[in-house]
């Protein structure tokens, strides 16, 4: 198949998969809007997240506390009277100031630490929502004004999740995105070849900020009401990175597969089984650590399928794990 | 307020060793191994339970559990490396970090998870207390004391362990240079084997007196763990006397803060203390500049 052909075949895709979605809400039960909803949330927080957990190689468990604190302010903002897009606008100012502030001391942490420090980031949020209750509400969490939103808020989520997925594609394929991959490959390597790392990470997680702020916002405009234990707790902090890793970070297939799959398997699975869901979680993370945690898209078996489907950028950014593209090359 | 002040100290000082103790494990278990476990409040949670169960069905002493579980829990993270993370020990660097975090972090959530599944009450703390001892109007818990005691023994052999055994010196010399130790017949995979263990009992170890002072539930271990990574970076890494100090600056800290400010904050001061520390002097306050 040409390049040619490829490209009118995948804008083609897209394009069917465009209509499908926007056509959503006319053919299906509601049930399957609410649905797509949280997988359009889910795709967008894993997608940010592979901005710096996949291109730059940190990983920030902490990356729900920007969806956290977007949902908290945009319901804030909402409460004083402004209109969905300033809340939503604002907030994502809001956030993107935070990390900004929190970026410089968390990334003099590397590796492990800077993921556990991340990870905190997430208890210290739930703490201060906790005790801030004249601003959030306390534990009691904070509710919106009233309102059946799910039809803009569904087409909203998309459009975020569509263009957190342009981002970060367009993202990868920039001058910046190839300083991220050197930052990941060799950070000390990089600063000797002129990369400005502190700068471009701090940079980095302040864009992938915005869109988790985002689909926060609009995620507590849509359910109207929001506690500290449903944004700042376990379940949504690590679902959207287990999602990515389980696909395969640092591409454009890999979250989105594992976001696919493990909705699915969320759908199938949780709905019959009520309990356990967290020990569930933590062996999907076991097996994912242990057998391949490249994801499904470095997985043998997919290979030639996610060839075929990716090839415009497989051939540059596929082995993007570290040291396996040298081991691959030898 | 003199009083209370001091009662205060002695508290935070306490609350100190038992961080300090915990946060040693998971220091030189890092120096060794190169993978952060991230299970490591599980093991101080399980030791507590385990503890809990002993004192309250067997009527075992504390100080007695909090000995016994040394061996037990060396065995739990032996058979842990070898099962999770002796698989990846061959493993590139970028994907041994991120194969290491899913693993432990899973690891972690599952034991927590199951743990609170079986565990039918939220909430556990033992009822063990000795005479006070009273002295110019300040009330002195004489179990606390002796758990004081008891930390500062533990701590002492500790250091004499890595300073006088063979075993302790092959683990001081993967730390500072894995290729020489390599070099010279050291080993490794035998000796990290140990050193989680011993991390892990460690961790357990802690936990024993964490329950005889506080209530523990099974969802405290993450916290804990964020909590430890703050005394380690504070005190830098790999340093037994380094962890004791952050371990001694974070329970005064959390100590005073739940006095003063509200004891809703005090979980806070962790993190606070650990970007502050991260801005003013990012090799922790032992540490030397890398």
């Amino acid at each position: 198949m040409t390049l040619v052909g490829r490209r009118k075949l995948v804008l083609a895709g897209l394009f069917t998969a465009a209509v499908i979605l926007a056509a959503m809400p006319w053919l299906m039960v509601s049930y399957a809007m609410v649905w797509l909803f949280l997988f359009a949330v889910y795709l967008t927080l894993a997608v940010s997240y592979d901005i710096v957990g996949g291109h730059m190689g940190y990983m920030n468990l902490g990356h729900s506390t920007f969806f956290g604190i977007g949902a908290y302010a945009t319901a804030i903002l909402l409460n004083k009277g402004l209109g969905l897009i300033p809340a939503l606008v604002a907030s994502a100012v809001i956030v993107a100031a935070f990390a900004a502030a929190v970026s410089y001391p968390l990334f003099r942490l590397r590796g492990a630490y800077f993921a556990l420090g991340t990870f905190g980031l997430i208890s210290l949020m739930g703490v201060l929502s906790t005790n801030l209750r004249d601003l959030t509400g306390g534990s009691g969490g904070i509710s919106t004004p009233p309102g059946d939103h799910s039809l803009p808020a569904y087409y909203l989520a998309l459009v975020v999740a569509a263009g957190t997925i342009a981002l970060n594609r367009w993202l990868a394929r920039s001058r910046f995105g190839l300083a991220l991959f050197s930052i990941r490959e060799d950070e000390e390597v990089a600063r000797a070849f002129g990369v400005p790392t502190t700068l471009y990470k701090c940079a980095t997680l302040v864009i992938s900020a915005v869109p988790a702020s985002l689909i926060g916002g609009i995620y507590v405009w849509n359910v109207t009401y929001i506690s500290p234990s449903a944004v700042f707790g376990l379940e949504i902090a690590l679902s959207p990175i287990v999602m990515a890793m389980l696909g395969g970070t640092g591409t454009i297939m890999g979250p989105f597969l594992g976001v696919v799959f493990l909705t699915l398997v969320q759908e199938v699975l949780w709905t019959q089984v009520p309990y356990l869901h967290l020990t569930m979680y933590g062996a999907i993370m076991v097996l994912v650590g242990l057998f391949m945690p490249g994801g499904l898209v470095r997985t043998p078996l997919l290979q030639p399928i996610v060839r075929r489907f990716t090839a415009a950028d497989a051939g540059k950014h596929l082995p993007a794990l570290g040291l396996s593209e040298s081991r691959e090359v030898s | 307020m003199t009083a209370d002040l001091i009662q205060l100290l002695a508290g935070g000082i306490l609350l100190g060793g038992i961080y300090g103790l915990a946060a040693f494990g998971l220091s030189v278990s890092f120096g060794v191994l190169n993978v952060l476990n991230l299970a490591h409040g599980e093991f101080l949670m399980l030791g507590s339970l385990l503890s809990y169960c002993a004192f309250v069905h067997l009527g075992m002493n504390p100080f007695v559990s909090a000995v016994a579980v040394i061996p037990v829990f060396t065995a739990v993270g032996v058979v842990f490396f070898l099962v999770f993370l002796r698989p990846l020990a061959e493993k590139p660097p970028h994907e041994l970090l991120v194969a290491s975090i899913l693993v432990t972090l899973g690891a972690s959530l599952a034991i927590e998870d199951l743990t609170a599944f079986f565990w039918e009450r939220p909430v556990t703390g033992i009822d063990y207390s000795l005479a006070p001892l009273e002295a110019g109007g300040v009330v002195i818990s004489l179990v606390r004391l002796l758990i004081l005691l008891f930390i500062c023994g533990l701590a002492a052999a500790l250091q004499v362990y890595l300073r006088r055994t063979f075993t302790g010196r092959a683990i001081r010399a993967i730390t500072q240079c894995r290729e020489g130790a390599k070099v010279v017949g050291i080993p490794i995979s035998g000796v990290s084997a140990l050193t989680f263990g011993l991390g892990v009992a460690l961790a357990a170890s802690a936990g024993v007196f964490y329950v005889t002072l506080f209530t523990v539930t099974p969802v405290m271990g993450i916290p804990l763990t964020v909590k430890y990574l703050c005394v380690v970076v504070l005190g830098g890494l790999g340093s037994l006397v380094g962890s004791v100090v952050g371990g001694l600056i974070l329970g005064l800290a959390e100590a005073l803060t739940a006095y003063y400010v509200g004891a809703e904050w005090s979980p806070c001061i962790a993190f606070i203390l650990l970007l502050t520390i991260l801005i003013i002097r990012p090799q922790g306050l032992f540490g030397t500049e890398s």
